[in-house]
C-alpha cells in the first residue's frame, strides 16, 4: 500500500511509524519533501491486508486532526 | 518541583504568553483547571494570581488529569489540566490516555524547560510531545509565542471533535514569559467543521434491514453521550419497541424503567443482553466500538446478525466486526435522520421479541456472604436503592466497578462515570472531584475499592481544602478483588500479591484529612449508615468492610463466548 500524505506538522512521521509498528505493519520506503508550510510524504507500507486497512483508516483520522490543528 | 536556576518572575498582568493562555482558556469557556505547579510552569501559575480562573490543586498530577476527565464526562465541556515539565508531565500520561480511550475532550497544558535547554537533558526536561503523541489526538509544542493563541484555540477545536479526545499543548517557560499582543476578542475564529451525517439512501438501507428483521437489538455506547444524542436514542428505541442494551459507557442512555432495556452487555453483562445479541438477526450498534470486553471472541459475536454500525469515526468500521451498513457521521444527526425516516415509513414494532429477549435472563447471580459478614453486592444494592435519582456516581476499577455497573440506575450517561476503556485504578476519587466542580449542586459519589482508593487517597486533602461534598463509598474486601477472582478461576487459586489484608484504618486516615468517616461491617447497620452518609453536607467516607471471597457474576471468560458464561458455579470453569 502506497500513500501520499500531506503533513502540516512533520513530527507526525513519528506517529505514523509508531502506528505502523503497533498494527503489525512495516514501511518499505519513505520519501518526504518539505514545501513552504507543508510536508509531502510518500510511504510504502507492507503488512496483512486487514492491518493495512486499519492503518489507512487511522492515518486518515490522524491527518484530519493535523489539518484542523493548523487552521 | 522547582526548576533550578529559573529566574523568579512576577510580572504584572501584562500581555505575556502566560496571560494569553489564561485569557484564551476563559474565552473558550473554561472556568476551572486542575493542576499542580512546578518550575517550568511557574509563569503560568504566577499569572493566575488575581485572575478569575479557578484552579484546583490536586495532590498528584495524575489526579489532575483524571479530574479534568471527570469534569468533561459529567458536563460535556472540555476539561483542562496542567502540570510542569518532566515528571509533572509524565504523571499526566495515564489520565490523558484514559480520556483518549473513552473519547473524552480534555486539553492538557504542560510547562516545558526554556527553549534553549530543550534537548540538553536539562533538569526536569522530557520530550513530552513525543511521549504524549500516542496517547492524544494531537500533541504539540509551542516554539514561537506568536503561534500560542492559534495553537490553543486549535487544541480546543480538536479536543471537542468530531470524535472528542485529549490534546496536549507543551509550552516552554520562555514562551510563557514572552511579550505578546493581547488577545483580540473580536478576531474572526475558524468555524468548527460541519457535522457529518449519512445520506438518506444509507439511512434507508439501515432501516430496510430493520424492517425485515425478526430479532433486532440495538447497542448503545459512549458515542450517544458525546454527541448529546441520548434523547434521540430513546425516541428511536421507543418508536420501534426495540430491545436494547448498552456498553458500560452507554449506561444511562436507556429511558429509565424502559422494559425493553436488557441491561449492560459484555463480560459482566446481563444474561438477557448477551443472549439477545447472540440471537439477533440485526444489530444496530450506535456510538460503540466493539471492545473485547463487549464482544468476547469477535468471530463468535452476533454471528447470525447483520450489523449496522453508526459512528463518527470511520476508522471504527470493520475494525473488529464486519459491518453490513456503515452510518458515518455525528450520532445526533444520524439518529435524527433514522427517527425522521422511520416515522415516514411503515416500520414494524418489536415488543414481542423484546419480551422474549428479556426472558432470556433473570436476576443477577451473587455469592452469599458468610453469616454475619457484609457482602459488597448487598452494600451496593442498598446504596443504589436510596441514592438520589440525579446523583452522579463515579467508580474506580475492579470488582466494585462491575457490581456498580450492573446495579446503577443512572438517568443519563453523564451520571455514571467510569474508566471504561483504559481501566485506570485511582480514577474514581479524582473523577468525582472533577464531576463535583462541574455540578456543584448535585450529589456526587465515588465508589471505590480498597486498592484503587489508595492510589488516589491523598486527594482527600483536595476534598477538604475546597470543601467539596463528595461522598466516597469504599468497598473494602482487603484484596485486589478482580485479580484475586481471576487467580481463583483461571490460575488454580494461586493468589499472587493480591492480599491487602494489612490495609490501614481507612476511617482514621479519612479523619486525619478532616473528612467525615464511618465504618460498617454488618448488613444490618447499612441502612442507617447510608442515611447519615447522604445527609452529610461535608466530604464523607462510608467504609464498607466486606468479605473477601465474593466474585462478580455473570462472567464470560476472556476470549470466550456467551455460551461459556459462568454464573458462580466453579465446576463450570472451562479447561
Amino acid at each position: 500500500m502506497t500513500l501520499s500524505l500531506v503533513l502540516h506538522d512533520w513530527r507526525l512521521l513519528e506517529r505514523i511509524v509508531g502506528l505502523t509498528n503497533r498494527l503489525g505493519c512495516a514501511y518499505t520506503s519513505v520519501n518526504v519533501r518539505s514545501g513552504e508550510s507543508l510536508y509531502h510524504a510518500t510511504i510504502e507500507f507492507a503488512g496483512p491486508p486487514d492491518a493495512l486497512r486499519r492503518l489507512d483508516a487511522q492515518l486518515t483520522r490522524l491527518l484530519n486532526d493535523d489539518k484542523e490543528m493548523s487552521r | 518541583m522547582l526548576e533550578e536556576g529559573a529566574p523568579i518572575v512576577s510580572e504584572s498582568a501584562a500581555a505575556t504568553g502566560a496571560q494569553l493562555v489564561l485569557d484564551v482558556l476563559a474565552d473558550e469557556g473554561v472556568e476551572v483547571v486542575f493542576g499542580y505547579p512546578g518550575g517550568a510552569i511557574m509563569p503560568l501559575y504566577d499569572a493566575m494570581v488575581g485572575h478569575p480562573m479557578q484552579h484546583i490543586l490536586t495532590r498528584h498530577e495524575a489526579a489532575a488529569a483524571f479530574a479534568a476527565g471527570g469534569y468533561a464526562r459529567s458536563s460535556g465541556r472540555v476539561g483542562v489540566c496542567m502540570a510542569t515539565s518532566g515528571p509533572g508531565a509524565t504523571n499526566l500520561v495515564t489520565g490523558i490516555l484514559d480520556s483518549q480511550m473513552d473519547s473524552i475532550p480534555i486539553v492538557a497544558i504542560t510547562g516545558q524547560v526554556r527553549s534553549e535547554l530543550m534537548g540538553t537533558d536539562g533538569f526536569q526536561e522530557a520530550d513530552v510531545t513525543s511521549i504524549m503523541g500516542p496517547v492524544t489526538k494531537r500533541s504539540v509544542c509551542v516554539r514561537d509565542v506568536r503561534d500560542l493563541e492559534k495553537m490553543l484555540r486549535a487544541a480546543f477545536r480538536v479536543a471537542r471533535g468530531p470524535r472528542p479526545g485529549p490534546v496536549l499543548v507543551d509550552i516552554p517557560s520562555d514562551i510563557l514569559k514572552a511579550k505578546v499582543p493581547r488577545m483580540d476578542y473580536f478576531a474572526p475564529r475558524p468555524i468548527p467543521p460541519a457535522l457529518e451525517r449519512p445520506d438518506d439512501a444509507t439511512i434507508d438501507a439501515a432501516l430496510e434491514l430493520l424492517r425485515t428483521a425478526q430479532r433486532p437489538v440495538a447497542i448503545v455506547g459512549g458515542g450517544a453521550r458525546s454527541a448529546n444524542a441520548v434523547h434521540l436514542f430513546r425516541e428511536f428505541c421507543g418508536m420501534l419497541e426495540l430491545p436494547h442494551t448498552a456498553t458500560i459507557n452507554g449506561l444511562g442512555c436507556a429511558t429509565p424503567g424502559d422494559p425493553n432495556f436488557l441491561g449492560m452487555l459484555g463480560m459482566h453483562g446481563y444474561k438477557a443482553a448477551n443472549l439477545a445479541v447472540n440471537a439477533a438477526d440485526v444489530v444496530f450498534a450506535l456510538g460503540m466500538r466493539f471492545d473485547d470486553r463487549v464482544t468476547g471472541r469477535p468471530d463468535k459475536f452476533a454471528r447470525g446478525a447483520q450489523i449496522v454500525h453508526a459512528d463518527v469515526d470511520a476508522s471504527e468500521f470493520g475494525k473488529i466486526i464486519p459491518v453490513k451498513v456503515a452510518l458515518r457521521g455525528d450520532l445526533r444527526a444520524t439518529l435524527t435522520a433514522l427517527v425522521r425516516r422511520a416515522a415516514q415509513q411503515q416500520m414494524p414494532r418489536f415488543a414481542g421479541w423484546a419480551a422474549e429477549a428479556k426472558a432470556y435472563g433473570g436476576a443477577l447471580p451473587a455469592d452469599r456472604a458468610p453469616h454475619g459478614e457484609l457482602s459488597a453486592t448487598d452494600a451496593l444494592d442498598a446504596f443504589f436503592a436510596v441514592a438520589p435519582d440525579d446523583a452522579i456516581v463515579t467508580t474506580d476499577v475492579g470488582q466494585h466497578q462491575m457490581w456498580a455497573a450492573q446495579r446503577q440506575r443512572a438517568i443519563h450517561p453523564r451520571n455514571f462515570i467510569t474508566s471504561a476503556g483504559l481501566g485506570s485504578m485511582g480514577f474514581g476519587l479524582p473523577a468525582a472531584i472533577g464531576a463535583q466542580m462541574a455540578n456543584p449542586q448535585r450529589t456526587v459519589v465515588a465508589i471505590c475499592g480498597d486498592g484503587g482508593f489508595q492510589m488516589s487517597i491523598a486527594e482527600l486533602a483536595t476534598l477538604r481544602r475546597f470543601a467539596l461534598p463528595v461522598k466516597i463509598l469504599l468497598i473494602d474486601n482487603q484484596r485486589l478483588g478482580m485479580v484475586r477472582q481471576w487467580q481463583e478461576l483461571f490460575y488454580d487459586r494461586r493468589y499472587s500479591h493480591t492480599d491487602l489484608s494489612d490495609n490501614p484504618d481507612f476511617v482514621a486516615v479519612a479523619r486525619a484529612y478532616g473528612v467525615r468517616a464511618e465504618r460498617v461491617e454488618d448488613a444490618g447497620e447499612l441502612r442507617d449508615a447510608l442515611e447519615r452518609f447522604f445527609r452529610a453536607k461535608e466530604p464523607s467516607l462510608l467504609h464498607c468492610a466486606c468479605f473477601p471471597a465474593e466474585n462478580v457474576w455473570p462472567l464470560i471468560p476472556p476470549g470466550a463466548t456467551v455460551h461459556d458464561a459462568m454464573d458462580g458455579a466453579p465446576e463450570a470453569i472451562p479447561a
